[in-house]
Formats: structure tokens, C-alpha cells, sequence
């Protein structure tokens, strides 16, 4: 199964995580971690709180890199077969490949135009007709553009909960990575919002490939192609969603998703 | 879930009833409490409006005295006066600039003789100085009677050892050789305190010199010549000025103590019908009849100075004449390049100046002496007026502009140094900097606050000036405007410290304000592959701009509001400074509003114009800090959108 050997025939999985120890400092975070991501699919991370899910989520684009000696001490994480902490990877352009949307929107202080437009401009884009092409295409994925066309100029920061979110997630596609990270994106929001969002996710998943957070199992089934499950920092159980919801293998699952789990 | 009963509680109604409570003096303690800390919030407001009042009650005044003495100027003739004088003074500094031109390039020729001179009178004047006790005692026994020979004989010897031994210990500069330095020494060791005539070779030097400057001048006649004209042209003219002058001074000071008299006759009656005892009532009375002085015909005085006016233009005519004339014979030919650009600077300033006086000669008909002053034209003559001059023998103006030229361009000096430093500084520290760097780069520049601004003005004084000096007479920095500087203490070297004062405010103010960025903000931009100088430039500093906007206007208000600093280094020249030097102008001295008040505030007398002028400035600055400080909150609420 090794990618360089036999391109062809089996693409790698776009994001593959291989026995995989994470620590902060001393304290160990994650253990032994084992995931494929593949191509145009939605995988949920699901699991109790502090159980590691954001951990292993911000592991794939190293947004953990900034916390001080937090560290990846066994196995790798290769996005499009790639182990990204080789030496000679660039961090920007792993990035651009790998976006990331967060828990609580957070668009600039800047026009939605200027949102949008942000990771085209710093990785160089100048061209206006690229960033105003960009900037249609992105929105209209995040099903913003029909709100919004007449205001880009506007400051994001007016508007709603829910538009802010789908801007963030306009933001994250506009460079055109190949994963799209979310860590709980409707964890703030109504529940009308979180339906649109839901919606978009499926739409996002013909272009993208999703890797998100959730707490909420219904959410989940909903959405989600294979799901997670991780317990204490372990992988537990990694299925199919149908699989995992309708007929988990291992007991811990089942103890979890029924509720009754100490 | 709880099955056992609730533990007993007292019934609700003894609940809710208020228990009575311990009151003081009829209050609540909590009432008490509540107005104790409220009375400690409202005692900085009413400070601040009893400052206001104070500050207005003492400076509103000086409109109407400023008024009446801008009028008692009109009336008694001396505006009439400066419409000739003022222009005039421009005479001065060209005529200054020729002279200078005209030493300048006498000295390519005689200046080495001249040096030899002095150097040798300089000489002489050592010896002398170093042998003055025996000198001095030989002096006395010579004057005494009966002299005493055998002693005055002693004497003289002791005084040719001293005087044989002072000028061997001299140093001989290079240019004299080696037998004139011998000799020097042979004439130096033979000064007695009876010659009256100068040793020889000091002789020759002086003739030599005379020789040396009497050829420069024929060398350089034309140029001499029209100088001496050019100073000799303004004597007629000057002379019919004085006069007039004067003679409106005379009324002025008539016309003065006329009105001291008579407000203090008026005071004295007023008394005087209050008071109940006859006998003081009579005194006050007799007291007030005697303080009357003549009235001053004003009318009869001016008529006497306007009378003149035909002679006036007349000779302003004349002087204009004249000194065009000068102008056209200055021949092109100077010693020096200096002293050629100086020339060639008078040449092209005569026209100009003439013009001048023919103009303001021409306005002279139209002046009249019972135009009543206006208010408004005092608050155009303070906050306008081009001249701060107190304690004049002439008049006193008190024109604004001078000192707010030079508060403004210190701070804009300081603030265009401060800006960059301190909020690179911030940015720095804030985003780049080790949690080691951090903690020695915040006290130390927060420790700059803690020193008292006396210290700096004494470091501006004794170190940046000289730096400067120093620095700006290097031949390789020329190019930059207004080097070389001539002055030591000028606004630069102000604004340069006050720059450094500023620091602090607008570094921990900007760093604050970096900080309040939210953490989500760098999240989201490091997850789209920013660089750290990309999100540093494109999110934090623009997320960030209205706190650090608003540090920038606080640091201007400190800027603005520092005295000590300024009144030790600013030079204190009191004139509008000369912007036509371009960038140059922030070397040139000035003079500031703080400075002022600081400066002149002690030493006059309550209640004068000039006090009170003090105080209007005051209250200009005041309302400038009171702007400053609005603007910044202004800014930091309009750019605003994350707290939004
Ligand atoms: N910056 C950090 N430094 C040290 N330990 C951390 C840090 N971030 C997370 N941890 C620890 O790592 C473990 C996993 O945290 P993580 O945030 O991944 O949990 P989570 O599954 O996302 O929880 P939640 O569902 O509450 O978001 C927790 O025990 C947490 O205390
Ligand atoms: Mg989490």
C-alpha cells in the first residue's frame, strides 16, 4: 500500500494518520492513532470532552505547532501521501491545502469581500478579476452569495451569527484545499443555521473533503460519511457512520452512544 | 429525588420583612457607603471645572485691557510710528549680512596678520597676567613718595625673572619663526609696567596689519564703499523716526499715568462717600483733588506727529533712492563664495525692501489716529499676532502665533520620532519577542517614564546638543537641511527628547492594544497559511489601529503639555520660526506656550496685561489638551468594529 510504488491503481487516502502518539509537554494527549480520510468523504470525529478530538483534528494541518513543546513523538500524518512534518515541507502551502474552520466564527475585522479574498491575497494573488472570480465562487458555495452580493463592501463583523460562520467557511474554501477541517461549527449556532450549514456540507463534500468535529451524534448521522470515535485520547472505533451508529463492534461505542457511559 | 423533608425554615413572611437595620445619622450604611464613594468620583470633576473657571475668570480679562492698550498705541501715535519702523528693520539684517561679507573677504588677505597680531597681544597679555603681583607692588613703590630706590631696584628684578620665565613657558603658535618667537620672548621678559610705547616687533605687527588691511580695503573698495553707503543711507531717515518716536512715546507715557491718576482719584471718592468719619472723609477728599494730572490733548500731540508725514515719505523716498543705488553699484566680485552669496542675497533683498518702504510710506495718509480698536481685532491680534514682545520700553504685544509655531513644530517632531520607535517597539515586543525579551524590554521602557524631565533637559543641554552639533558639522552630511546648525538648543534637539519621553505612553498603550486583538483573529489567519509578518501586518496592526491611533494622539497630548524639557532646550528665541529655511527650520530655536507660562508667570506683577495674557495662553492649552484627548477617544471608538 505504499503510495510512490503503485500510484495508480490505489490513490492515497488524503489524509492518513499512522500510529501516532501526541503529547503536550509531558502529558500525553493521543495514543496510537490510526485514520484514513478518503477523498469526498465527510468523517466525523466524535467522542467525549477532552477525549483528544480537536487535538487530532488541528494535528493535520499542525495548527499545534504554536503551542510550546506540544509535539507528534510517534508515527506520522501524511496528507496526499506526504508525511507533513518532513523537513522540507512548507507550512503555507500545507495550509492552503488544508483549511480550517473554527468553533466560533471568527471573520476579520475587514469587508466580506476582503474575508474572502484574504488566503487568495497572501499567497499573492493580486489580479482583481481572479479575486472577484474567487470571491463569487467561494460565497456561492457557502450559499452566501445570493444574501450578500449587493454588500460585499460591508463590515462582516454585521453580520449574523449564522453568516459569519458560512463567511468563515467561504473564507476556508477560497483557496481550494483538498481537506476542509471543522472543529464543532455549529456548536454557537440556532438551529436554523446549523441546518444550513448542515445542508452546505453535503454540497461541499462533491469539491472537498471534510474532516469535522461534533458533539452532536444526531449531527453525525446527518452529515457524516465514516465517524470517529475516540475515548481518552485512543481511537476506539473508526466505521462507517451507518455502521458505527446502527451496530457498533466495540462495547465503549455502544456505552457511548446509548447514553449510558460513566 | 429528595424524599426527606426540607429542614425547618422560618415561615416567608418574616422573610421578606426587612429586618430593622443600624442607621447613622438617619442614613443607611449602605446609603452612606454608596455617597462616600460617589463625593470621591465627583471631586475630579469638580476640580477640573473649578480649574476651568479659575483659568477663564483670570485670562477673560485680558481682551478688554489688551483692547485699551492696543487703543492708548493707535491714539498716541506709535502704530503710526511702526507702519516706518517695522519695514525698516529689515535695514539691519542686510545691512549685518554686508558686513559680513565685506569682514569676510577683507580677510583673504589681512587675515594672517591679523592672527599674527592678536596672537602676539594675546601673548603679551599672558605674561601679564602671570606676573601681575610683582608688577603691581612695583607699580605702588614707584608711586610712592619718597620713592625708595634700593627697594625699587629689587623689585624690578624680581619682576624680569617672573616676566623672563612666563615667556619662556609660553607656547609660540606655528606662524611666527623662529627669531620672532625669540625676540617676543627677549621683549616679553623686558615688559616694565612704565613703557608706554609697544615693544618693537608687537609695533611691527600692528603695522603690518594696518598695511595688510588698508591694501584689502583698496582691493576690495567698490564693495567697502557701497556698505558704508548703504549704512550711512539710513541716517536721515532714521533721525526724523526717532524724533517721532519720541514724541508719541512722550504722550503714551502722559497719556499712561494720566489714567493710573484718575482710576486712583476715582477709587479715592468712591471711598470717600462710603466712609462716615469726617476727618478721613476730608483726608480721602483732599487726597483725590490731588490726584489729577494734566490731561493729554491726544488730538494736539498727534497732530504734532501726522504733520510730519509729507516729510517722512518724503525721506523714505530718498533712503529708497539710495539704497537702490547701492544695490546697483555692489559689485558682483566678493573675497569668499560665502561672502559672494551674501552679496548677492543683499542685492536681491534691496529692491524687495525698498518697495516695502515706499509702500508703507504710501499707507501712511490713510492711517487714522481716532479709529476705535475693535474686539474682534484684539482676538485677531492675539491669536494671530506675529509678536510676542514684553516689557518693551515701546510697546507690549502679545501675539500668539510665535509660540504656538514652536510648541507645534516640537511636537511634530516629536511625535514623527516617537511614532515609528515606539510602535515598532510594540509590534516587536507584542508578536516577535522571547517571554525573556519581554521581560526586560517592558520595564525598561515603561522605567523611562519614571525620570524626571528635569534630568533629561539637562541631558538635552550638556550631550544631545553637542551630539548634534558635532554631528551636523561632519563635511559628508551636508546635503541634509540646515546643516551646519548654529545653535545648540533648538526644537530638534526638544522634539528629540520629548520624543523619548513620549515612548513609554505610546508603547505600553500600543502594546495594550495589540493584545486586546483576538486570539480568533491570529487563529484564523495562521490556518490560512499567513506568514507571521502577513498576519502581523494584515490582521493584528489593522485590528489594532484605532488603540494604537490613540496612543499616538496621547502620546501627542504629553508631548504638548511637557514644560520643563522645552524651557531647558527649546532655545527659547521668541519668533515665529523661519520656515522659508525649509526643513532646516527644526534646528532654529524657539520658544513654546508651556515654556512661556513657566518662564515668565514668576516675574510679573498680578493683575497686568501681561499676567493676564499668561493666562489666556493657558487657556489655549488647556483647550489643546482638552482636543488632543478628545480625539483619541474619538478615534479609538470610531475604529472600533471587533468590539462592535
Ligand atoms: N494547549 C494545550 N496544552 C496542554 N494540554 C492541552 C492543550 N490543549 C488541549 N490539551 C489537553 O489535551 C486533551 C485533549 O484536548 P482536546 O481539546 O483535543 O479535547 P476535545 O476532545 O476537543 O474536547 P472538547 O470536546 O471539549 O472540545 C485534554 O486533556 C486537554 O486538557
Ligand atoms: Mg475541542
Amino acid at each position: 500500500m505504499t503510495p510512490a510504488t503503485n500510484p495508480e491503481s490505489i490513490p492515497p487516502p488524503v489524509v492518513q494518520v499512522r500510529d501516532m502518539d501526541f503529547c503536550y509537554g509531558t502529558s500525553k494527549a493521543l495514543f496510537d492513532i490510526n485514520l484514513k480520510v478518503e477523498y469526498h468523504r465527510v468523517t466525523a470525529l466524535i467522542g467525549p470532552s477532552g477525549c483528544g478530538k480537536s487535538t487530532l483534528l488541528r494535528c493535520i494541518n499542525r495548527m499545534n505547532d504554536r503551542v510550546l513543546s506540544a509535539r507528534v513523538t510517534k508515527g506520522e500524518v501524511l496528507v496526499k501521501g506526504k508525511n507533513i512534518h518532513d523537513a522540507d515541507v512548507d507550512l503555507t502551502q500545507l495550509r492552503k491545502q488544508v483549511g480550517m474552520v473554527f468553533q466560533k466564527s471568527n471573520p476579520f475585522p475587514k469587508s466580506i469581500y476582503e474575508n474572502v479574498a484574504y488566503g487568495l491575497r497572501i499567497h499573492g494573488e493580486k489580479n482583481k478579476s481572479v479575486l472577484d472570480e474567487a470571491v463569487e465562487r467561494s460565497l456561492t458555495h457557502a450559499a452566501l452569495w445570493e444574501e450578500l452580493k449587493d454588500r460585499l463592501n460591508a463590515n462582516a463583523l454585521a453580520l449574523s451569527g449564522g453568516q459569519q460562520q458560512r463567511l468563515c467557511i467561504a473564507r476556508a474554501i477560497a483557496t481550494v484545499p483538498d481537506v476542509l477541517l471543522m472543529d464543532e461549527p455549529c456548536s454557537a449556532l440556532d438551529p436554523i443555521s446549523t441546518l444550513k450549514i448542515e445542508e452546505l456540507m453535503h454540497q461541499l463534500a462533491h469539491e472537498f473533503t471534510v474532516v469535522i468535529v461534533t458533539h452532536n451524534m444526531q449531527q453525525a448521522v446527518r452529515v457524516s460519511d465514516y465517524t470517529a470515535f475516540l475515548h481518552l485520547g485512543k481511537l476506539v472505533e473508526f466505521a462507517p457512520t451507518e455502521e458505527l451508529f446502527t451496530n457498533p463492534r466495540e462495547k465503549l461505542t455502544e456505552a457511548y452512544l446509548r447514553g449510558t457511559f460513566s | 429525588m429528595n424524599s426527606s423533608p426540607p429542614p425547618s425554615r422560618p415561615p416567608l413572611r418574616s422573610v421578606l420583612l426587612r429586618s430593622r437595620k443600624r442607621t447613622i445619622l438617619g442614613f443607611d450604611p449602605q446609603t452612606l457607603i454608596k455617597y462616600f464613594f460617589g463625593s470621591n468620583a465627583s471631586v475630579a470633576i469638580i476640580v477640573l471645572v473649578l480649574i476651568m473657571v479659575f483659568l477663564l475668570r483670570e485670562g477673560i480679562d485680558f481682551l478688554p485691557t489688551y483692547q485699551r492698550e492696543l487703543q492708548t498705541y493707535r491714539r498716541a501715535g506709535l502704530e503710526f510710528c511702526d507702519i516706518i519702523d517695522q519695514p525698516l528693520q529689515r535695514n539691519q539684517a542686510l545691512s549685518s549680512s554686508l558686513r559680513q561679507a565685506v569682514s569676510a573677504s577683507l580677510e583673504t588677505l589681512s587675515k594672517s596678520a591679523r592672527d599674527r597680531r592678536d596672537a602676539a597681544f594675546l601673548l603679551k597679555r599672558q605674561v601679564e597676567d602671570k606676573t601681575a603681583r610683582p608688577r603691581e607692588s612695583l607699580t605702588q613703590a614707584l608711586e610712592k613718595t619718597p620713592p625708595a630706590p634700593e627697594q625699587i631696584e629689587v623689585m624690578r628684578r624680581e619682576l624680569r625673572e617672573a616676566s623672563a620665565n612666563a615667556a619662556k613657558a609660553l607656547s609660540y603658535p606655528a606662524f611666527f619663526n623662529t627669531a620672532e618667537r625669540e625676540q617676543l620672548q627677549r621683549e616679553f621678559a623686558a615688559l616694565t609696567p612704565e613703557a608706554a610705547d609697544l615693544p618693537p616687533l608687537l609695533q611691527t605687527l600692528v603695522a603690518e596689519f594696518t598695511a595688510k588691511d588698508r591694501e584689502a580695503r583698496a582691493k576690495f573698495a567698490p564693495l567697502v564703499q557701497a556698505q558704508e553707503e548703504f549704512e550711512e543711507a539710513t541716517e536721515p531717515l532714521q533721525e526724523v523716526v526717532d524724533q517721532i518716536k519720541a514724541k508719541a512715546l512722550e504722550t503714551k507715557e502722559k497719556a499712561v499715568e494720566f489714567a493710573v491718576l484718575e482710576t486712583n482719584r476715582q477709587r479715592l471718592l468712591e471711598a470717600a462717600a462710603t466712609e462716615t468719619d469726617a476727618k478721613e472723609k476730608a483726608s480721602l477728599t483732599k487726597e483725590a483733588a490731588e490726584s489729577v494730572s494734566e490731561a493729554v490733548n491726544l488730538e494736539e500731540s498727534i497732530k504734532e506727529i501726522t504733520g510730519r508725514t509729507a516729510e517722512l515719505r518724503e525721506q523714505v523716498e530718498k533712503y529708497a533712492v539710495v539704497i537702490e543705488k547701492a544695490a546697483a553699484v555692489l559689485p558682483k566680485d566678493a573675497g569668499t563664495g560665502a561672502a559672494r552669496s551674501l552679496v548677492n542675497e543683499v542685492r536681491e533683498g534691496i529692491p524687495v525692501h525698498a518697495r516695502e518702504m515706499r509702500a508703507a510710506a504710501a499707507t501712511l495718509d490713510s492711517w487714522r489716529w481716532d479709529k476705535p480698536v475693535s474686539i474682534f481685532s484684539v482676538i485677531g491680534a492675539f491669536f494671530f499676532g506675529t509678536q510676542w514682545i514684553t516689557n518693551s520700553s515701546w510697546q507690549d504685544f502679545f501675539g500668539f502665533v510665535p509660540l504656538l509655531a514652536g510648541s507645534l513644530v516640537i511636537a511634530a517632531i516629536a511625535i514623527v520620532i516617537a511614532t515609528p520607535v515606539s510602535v515598532v517597539a510594540a509590534i516587536y515586543t507584542n508578536q516577535f519577542a522571547s517571554e525573556r525579551e519581554k521581560e526586560i524590554i517592558k520595564p525598561v521602557i515603561e522605567f523611562i517614564q519614571a525620570i524626571p524631565s528635569v534630568v533629561l533637559g539637562f541631558i538635552g543641554i550638556s550631550l544631545v546638543g553637542n551630539l548634534i552639533k558635532d554631528v551636523s558639522e561632519c563635511s559628508w552630511l551636508q546635503w541634509v537641511p540646515g546643516f551646519p546648525i548654529q545653535e545648540r538648543l533648538n526644537m530638534f534637539n526638544a522634539g528629540c527628547l520629548l520624543a523619548f519621553m513620549a515612548v513609554p505612553t505610546m508603547f505600553s498603550l500600543s502594546e495594550d492594544a495589540l493584545n486586546n486583538v483576538p486570539r480568533a483573529y491570529i487563529d484564523a489567519s495562521d490556518a490560512l497559511g499567513a506568514t507571521k509578518l502577513q498576519t502581523v501586518f494584515r490582521v493584528i496592526v489593522p485590528a489594532g489601529i484605532s488603540g494604537i491611533l490613540s496612543a499616538i494622539l496621547l502620546g501627542l497630548g504629553r508631548v504638548v503639555g511637557e514644560t520643563m524639557v522645552v524651557l531647558l532646550v527649546a532655545g527659547n528665541r521668541i519668533a515665529i520660526p523661519d520656515f522659508g529655511s525649509g526643513l532646516g527650520v527644526i534646528f532654529h530655536p524657539a520658544h513654546t506656550l508651556t515654556g512661556i507660562i513657566a518662564q515668565e508667570l514668576g516675574e510679573v506683577s498680578r493683575g497686568s496685561s501681561h499676567w493676564q495674557a499668561l493666562f489666556m495662553v493657558g487657556i489655549v492649552l488647556f483647550a489643546i489638551s482638552l482636543l488632543v484627548n478628545w480625539c483619541a477617544r474619538a478615534v479609538a471608538r470610531r475604529f472600533e468594529p471587533h468590539k462592535a
